[in-house]
């Protein structure tokens, strides 16, 4: 069953269609976590923020489960990306910076 | 729900016990798998994909992890799925002319083994790596370390066990196993219940909780992992990397309680980084701490320089099911009939899947393993 919308890019960070994440709930995933896993939607660089809501709607659509059980996915730190050097306090690399 | 009874029942849904499932369904061996949350949810879902050989203690353990990376070889095209399998090399980083001795010592070992593993120095490991800091000391490299997704390894290891028969239920708890007044244990689930012949307890870190149901002892202790994930970069490294100090650490639990001892390194397929890791013993906890992801970021970027104007975009931790020998336990439990072990991997799951799964579904249907068994069941106790 082909649907025309299935090319439809639905997490635009990571290039995951519509196709894929209905095909990972026809392969068993219920909840935004396990389409995550096993598509990489909502991995990227939004880490989900723009495209959670949709898929987990998604998800509601084929499974006929309620949103509240299929959202969130866990959020991880950090809340913005931030840089290795602002996270790791240039503790050891720039040690002529630290005076 | 759960049928009345299976040959088999496997416990736990991770890329062990997917494993399993998939090789005994290869084998026509009816098998029913039963896991507390989703597949891929907990220890194999929040790891790397690391496939390494160098950081397998020399002897059976480095050949139980050599006769894997075969196996790994011919997977993808065997699951019919992919699992962005690479065989890319890896090197061990030595940053301290102190571990030098100690690497020595280590690659020459692996060598008698029959690892193809050679020492750089640092002229030769930035040739190969030119990321890599000018600070470093030298590298070990071994052309036979790979990386895989861990999650689509389990996934698939998963979708083609139940193509070939294999049921699989998730969502449910095991909350006691019994004996029948029979040869037959009796596995609940809340309300349901399940008989079988076979029990495997491939629980990862979670094992000793089924162990304590059938009144086994079983030494494996959760230890924490976290890991930071960068935004997708174009190339940047193409083996995966360790540091020496690692590979002091998993080996010296004293060495590991300090959080970022040693660090791992790679870049996915996707183009992330993947940088790892602690090493805690802090019970079920699987939170990230701000010291770790402090840590890691300031280990890694010594490593890698060019590290630091890259953003992290998620950290997240897992629990790694840790042994005392550093080995898992696999195989028959004395004592106890029907009852198979096939949990503490510690780090080396993923490497070890496919000769887990395998060596287990040889077990059942033979009784007979490729690979001796006896090594892995030492230090588990019936009390």
């Amino acid at each position: 069953m082909t649907d025309p919308d299935d090319d439809v890019l639905i997490c635009r960070c990571e290039e995951i269609t519509l196709g894929e994440i209905k095909e990972a709930i026809a392969r068993g995933a219920t909840t935004l976590h396990e389409v995550r896993r096993r598509t990489r939607a909502g991995m990227g660089l939004c880490q989900g923020r723009t495209c959670g809501t949709q898929v987990a709607r998604i998800i509601a659509e084929h499974t006929g489960r309620p949103l509240k059980e299929i959202m969130p996915a866990t959020a991880r730190p950090p809340v913005r990306s931030i840089k290795v050097k602002e996270l790791g306090g240039e503790q050891h690399c720039c040690p002529k910076e630290r005076t | 729900m759960l049928p009345q009874r299976a040959d088999v029942v496997i416990i736990g849904g991770g890329v062990i016990g997917a494993s399993i499932a998939y090789h005994l369904a290869k084998r026509r061996i009816e098998a029913v798998l039963i896991e507390r949350s989703s597949i891929c949810s907990a220890t194999s879902c929040s790891c790397d994909g690391f496939v390494f050989m160098q950081s397998k203690k020399p002897g059976i353990h480095l050949e139980l992890a050599l006769e894997s990376a075969k196996r790994f070889e011919t997977l993808e095209a065997e699951l019919g799925a992919p699992i962005e399998y690479e065989n890319c090399g890896g090197m061990v980083i030595i940053e301290g002319s102190e571990e030098i001795p100690a690497m020595e010592r280590y690659v020459k070992e692996q060598q008698e083994i029959g690892l193809d593993v050679t020492l750089l120095d640092k002229h030769e490991a930035r040739k190969r790596e030119p990321a890599l800091s000018e600070k470093i000391v030298g590298a070990t490299y071994s052309p036979q370390d790979s990386q895989v997704n861990p999650m689509f390894l389990t996934f698939a290891f998963i979708d083609r066990a139940k193509e070939l028969g294999a049921r699989v239920f998730t969502d449910r708890e095991v909350t006691a196993i019994t004996r029948t007044g029979g040869r037959e244990w009796i596995v609940r689930t809340g309300t349901e219940e399940i008989r079988t012949a076979l029990v495997v307890n491939a629980a990862g870190p979670f094992a000793p909780k089924i162990g304590r149901m059938v009144d086994l002892e079983i030494p494996i202790t959760p230890r924490r992992g976290q890991l930071l994930v960068t935004e997708t970069l174009p190339r940047l490294i193409t083996s995966i990397f360790l540091s020496a100090k690692y590979i002091a650490a998993k080996f010296n639990p004293d060495l590991a309680q300090k959080a970022g001892e040693g660090i791992s390194i790679e870049q996915t397929a996707s183009g992330t980084l993947v940088l790892g890791s602690t090493r805690e013993f802090v019970g079920y906890d699987g939170c990230v701490t701000n010291e770790g992801m402090a840590t890691i970021a300031a280990r890694a970027s010594q490593v890698i320089p060019r590290l630091n104007e890259v953003h992290i975009i998620r950290a997240f931790a897992g629990l790694r099911p840790y042994t005392p020998s550093g080995l898992p336990f696999l195989g028959f439990v004395e004592g106890l009939d029907g009852f198979i072990m096939a949990a503490g991997h510690e780090g080396d799951g993923i490497a070890l899947a496919p000769i887990t799964g395998d060596l287990i579904a040889q077990l059942i249907a033979s009784g007979k393993t490729d690979i001796p068994l006896d090594a892995f069941q030492r230090g588990l106790g019936t009390p």
